[in-house]
């Protein structure tokens, strides 16, 4: 992460958006909105006094996923690139009520501005590389089974993540949200929104599998006399040392249950879990201390709209599109715009990295040139028959044509009048305006009425 | 100059002339107006495929070719080549696709084989109208955008650094790191994500 903020070939712009792209492959307009930070990062030094002082200091922390608490003024983990703070505006007590302004007073290097606002900054770029990555599957919402979410012990794997890590908030202590016990018994359900055509996504999320054999070892190597149950469907783990890792869960002692877990609740202070065993056909109970479940991975927020306003298209669940399943993993239908990572479908990180490395090597085949052949096959327009009436120009996917204005001989003198432009260089030769012109002055070259009327004749006479 | 079209009717494999009568297709073809050669080749888009077109051009001084065989999608570019490595401009080519529209589709060999006339008696027709196209030339930007700074986007904004291409790298949070950094160990080595 450091070499990415200190590569000098890098221009990092975080708590941004990409708003709006025109153009086309090679040269694209990109504007992105910064969103306020309320803190000038050229000023700070990210001593961190700011964060000790404010005030607020009981906001649950979406990095740790509300398992533990946070500042106003404050960064999004301890380790963050650029390591500067900023302010949450929703829960400053300045910002809110107009009150406090603490972190103003005592910042050594008066880096606070409470009156920063969005920005919108411009830049001019040939190729795209998008890395939205994903968001995880809703289960409080469609998992009633499970308890909506209302048992606090029962947790996704991302909170279980949490837990687990030496910067999370139990110190990497492994301890259950509700009580801060140590669970004894750990159980844990895959497939959860995953493979689940009802309730959830038809597809494979690919990671939780191996994640799953991760948490259940960690489980068992980190609380002595401990119990990790799996309940699985099917283990996959086609993956280099993937199955040899799954092997090292085994032969820690996880145990793994094939069947579906039907119902959770809870019976004192522990969790029931009721489920049946595949294999061997009968119902099975199993009391937990704590369950984790490996939800599915869902296209992030707003990546959809992200598509639509750059032009390119998703599939039938949300992610990224490429421009061939085979052959074209990494391109998309609009030229110069590339997909790395899970947006274009779940990925863990071995995969997500080669997918990134791929879409590199295709934009850099891209920069290597300093200008590139463009398709003939575009729309033109006979001008002697244009009647200016701009019928075509919003039909134009690519926003390829506009209204220019022509001056021509009169009888009086020179006459002005509108006739339709195309940019041959935005124009990708769909024909969607040919029809659409009523004068008959636009065509498709490769695509005239003349080609495609002698193609008929030839058909029908 | 007259116009003199070649026809080359690919068999792929068996894809096509399992169900395709490809030798009467390229027959018929021979017998349309405009078209003074015709045949038929196992793979055309092979490299000996694509040096039967390159010859035929020449020998028999053709000025316009219709190729029938898969998808343009598949191999549109690589007869463009071909045709224009032949000397003629890559515009006056036309493609028929008579293995996803028409062999994989059908199994019928009789209707099948008449709809594949059908299509390359379509084709000839329109590539006598034809025009040579120039491809033209825009100028490239070199810089890159990466939108999403986690694993995947560090690792692509990385990769064309290093190449020495200026990137920026938009980030919806206020820190680059993405899921990653919420991660403990990551599988199957156990190393360390953030």
């Amino acid at each position: 992460m450091v070499a990415v903020a200190q590569h000098p070939n890098i221009e990092l712009i975080t708590y941004a958006e990409v708003i709006k792209v025109t153009g086309y492959i090679g040269n694209f307009s990109v504007t992105i909105k910064q969103k306020p930070k309320y803190v000038d990062w050229d000023a700070c030094t990210g001593c961190g006094t700011c964060m000790e002082k404010c005030p607020t200091k009981k906001i649950k922390d979406e990095f740790d996923l509300g398992l533990g608490l946070r500042t106003a003024i404050h960064k999004v983990y301890p380790q963050a690139v650029p390591g500067k703070p900023y302010i949450d505006a929703e829960h400053c007590l300045k910002l809110t009520k107009g009150k406090c302004g603490v972190c103003e007073k005592i910042c050594p290097t008066q880096s606070i501005r409470f009156d920063d606002k969005d920005q919108y900054i411009t830049r001019e770029v040939g190729a795209l590389v998008m890395a939205t990555g994903y968001d995880l599957f809703n289960w409080e919402e469609a998992y009633g089974e499970y308890g909506y979410g209302k048992y606090p012990d029962v947790i996704s794997s991302l909170h279980f993540e949490r837990l687990v890590s030496a910067g999370g908030p139990t110190g990497g202590k492994i301890k259950r949200p509700s009580d801060g016990k140590e669970p004894k018994s750990v159980a844990f359900i895959k497939c959860v929104g995953s493979r689940d055509d009802t309730k959830g996504k038809s597809y494979c999320s690919r990671a939780c599998c191996m994640y799953t054999a991760k948490h259940a070892y960690q489980v068992k190597d980190k609380i002595a006399d401990s119990e990790a149950y799996v309940f699985y469907m099917d283990v996959r783990t086609a993956g280099k040392n993937y199955e040899e890792f799954y092997q090292r869960s085994l032969n820690a002692g996880a145990r793994y249950i094939r069947g579906r877990v039907s119902k959770i609740y809870p019976r004192g202070d522990r969790l029931v879990l009721k489920a049946e065993d595949s294999l061997i056909g009968r119902p099975i109970e199993v009391e937990a201390d704590m369950v984790v479940l490996a939800t599915a991975m869902v296209p992030s927020a707003g990546s959809g709209e992200l598509a639509r306003t750059i032009g390119f298209s998703i599939d039938k669940d949300g992610f990224y599109q490429e421009a061939h399943p085979k052959l074209q993993p990494v391109e998309t239908f609009a030229a110069g715009v590339f997909l790395a990572g899970a947006c274009q479908g779940p990925k863990d990180i071995p995969d997500s990295v080669a997918q990134a490395s791929a879409a590199a090597a295709k934009v850099l085949g891209l920069l290597a040139k300093t200008e590139l052949a463009t398709e003939p096959m575009v729309s033109e327009v006979d001008i002697n028959k244009c009647s200016g009436c701009g019928l075509c120009v919003p039909i134009c996917p690519y926003n390829a044509i506009t209204l220019g204005e022509i001056q021509e001989r009169g009888h009086h003198g020179p006459i002005k009048r509108s006739v339709a432009q195309i940019n041959s260089s935005l124009c990708q030769g769909c024909g969607a305006c040919v029809p659409a012109c009523r004068s008959v002055a636009l065509n498709t070259k490769g695509f005239t009425d003349e080609q495609l009327v002698a193609e008929v004749d030839a058909l029908c006479l | 100059m007259s116009k003199r079209v070649g026809v080359f009717v690919c068999e792929c494999g068996t894809n096509i002339a399992s169900v395709v009568d490809t030798v009467r297709v390229a027959e018929e073809a021979a017998k349309l107006p405009g078209v003074v050669f015709a045949t038929t080749y196992k793979y055309m888009c092979s490299d000996p495929g694509q040096e039967l077109i390159r010859k035929s051009i020449e020998e028999h001084k053709l000025t316009q070719v219709v190729v029938a065989s898969c998808s343009p999608r598949m191999h549109e570019k690589t007869f463009r080549k071909a045709v224009e490595a032949g000397g003629i401009n890559p515009y006056l080519f036309e493609m028929v696709n008579i293995r996803e529209q028409d062999s994989w589709v059908h199994h019928d060999r009789e209707e099948a084989s008449r709809k594949a006339i059908d299509l390359v008696k379509m084709a000839v027709s329109k590539v006598l109208r034809n025009q040579p196209l120039q491809i033209a030339t825009i100028p490239v930007t070199r810089k890159a955008l990466v939108v999403g700074g986690g694993i995947a986007g560090m690792q692509a904004a990385l990769d064309i650094a290093e190449a020495g291409h200026p990137v920026i790298l938009v980030e919806r949070e206020a820190s680059i790191g993405g899921k990653m950094t919420q991660i403990d160990k990551t599988f199957p080595t156990m190393d360390c994500a953030a």
